[in-house]
């Protein structure tokens, strides 16, 4: 297999600096161009590319570990709210 | 159970109009419309609340117990709020809550545990229905993060679980962004080289 020296290529982001912000990339928490740098980047190079695709297999899977949250649960929530605000004992906010 | 103090219901919100009814909180009704304002704003909420709480401590009643306190300290410090990311403010205060029920009880799990190498026990109810979920590579990822220390896990726990921002876990947990992202960088590729060395995954560098 050969591994193309990506930072030998004039304009396209090294291993190095793609790994650097391959996890805010898959979290979608960077800026739009260096999501497309790292983008292109995981097209060409194919050890990235399985590195990210492990990653984004890792966070589906604990995505698929969020609780749902069971509705008497909110609803009771939903009730202290109602609460909160109807028990205030101010009796009218506070105007500074 | 709580010990509601008087609200100051106006809010006023940057660089746009008042979150409180059209009168800005300041007519007759003010005390109905602010309520509601309060209601309007953490009400669709209360689900990621809850879920987080579920990731900051162990029994489910206790999660609860967590976001009723932090709704009642939101409820009495909705006057010095700014009407802006509603959710990144109720986190605060959900972690100045955690950090104070805690200082009571035993030391806080909030504080920056950087020296801890206490094993996670995030998402861990215990309740045998939720050990076995999911296929074998699912229950291998689980596993992975419930051998990672305690501050990688919640991290982990924060972002890919409950689905958090990176801004929304610093400032719930009091740490600087790039912490955030150091640890969860750690985090992933801990579960990553454990997955590879189970045969589930490519083996690779450190990164």
């Amino acid at each position: 297999m050969i591994i193309w020296p990506m930072s030998r290529i004039r304009g396209v982001m090294s291993c190095r600096q793609a790994a650097r912000v391959l996890q805010s990339y898959l979290d979608g928490e960077t800026d739009v161009g260096t999501g497309r740098a790292v983008a292109a980047h995981l097209e060409v190079c194919r050890q990235c590319g399985m590195k990210a695709a492990t990653y984004e297999a890792i966070k589906e899977a604990l995505a698929h570990q969020a609780r749902e949250t069971d509705r008497e649960t909110l609803d009771r929530l939903a009730d202290f709210v109602e609460e909160l605000v109807h028990d205030d004992p101010a009796g009218g906010p506070e105007v500074a | 159970m709580h010990d509601v103090g008087p609200a100051v219901a106006t809010v006023s919100r940057r660089g746009g109009g008042p979150v409180t009814g059209e009168d800005g909180g300041r007519g007759p009704d003010s005390r109905v419309t602010d309520h509601e304002a309060f209601t309007r704003l953490v009400t669709p909420e209360l689900d990621i609340l809850y879920r987080v709480a579920r990731t900051l401590v162990r029994r489910p009643a206790d999660a609860e117990d967590l976001v009723q306190d932090t709704l009642v300290r939101a409820f009495r410090g909705i006057g010095g709020f700014d009407g802006d990311h509603p959710r990144a403010w109720l986190l605060t205060i959900m972690r100045n809550t955690e950090v104070n029920r805690n200082r009571r009880r035993r030391p806080s799990l909030l504080f920056d545990p950087d020296s801890s190498d206490a094993v996670a026990d995030v998402g861990s109810s215990g309740q045998p229905e939720e050990e076995f979920v999911g296929g074998e590579f699912e229950r291998a990822v689980r596993t992975a993060m419930l051998a990672l220390p305690e501050h990688y896990a919640r991290v982990v726990g924060l972002v890919d679980i409950d689905g958090l921002s990176y801004a929304e876990t610093a400032g719930l947990l009091g740490i600087p962004l790039g912490t955030v992202m150091s640890r969860l960088h750690r985090a992933r590729a801990r579960i990553r080289k454990q997955l590879a060395a189970a045969g589930m995954a490519p083996p690779g560098g450190t990164t």
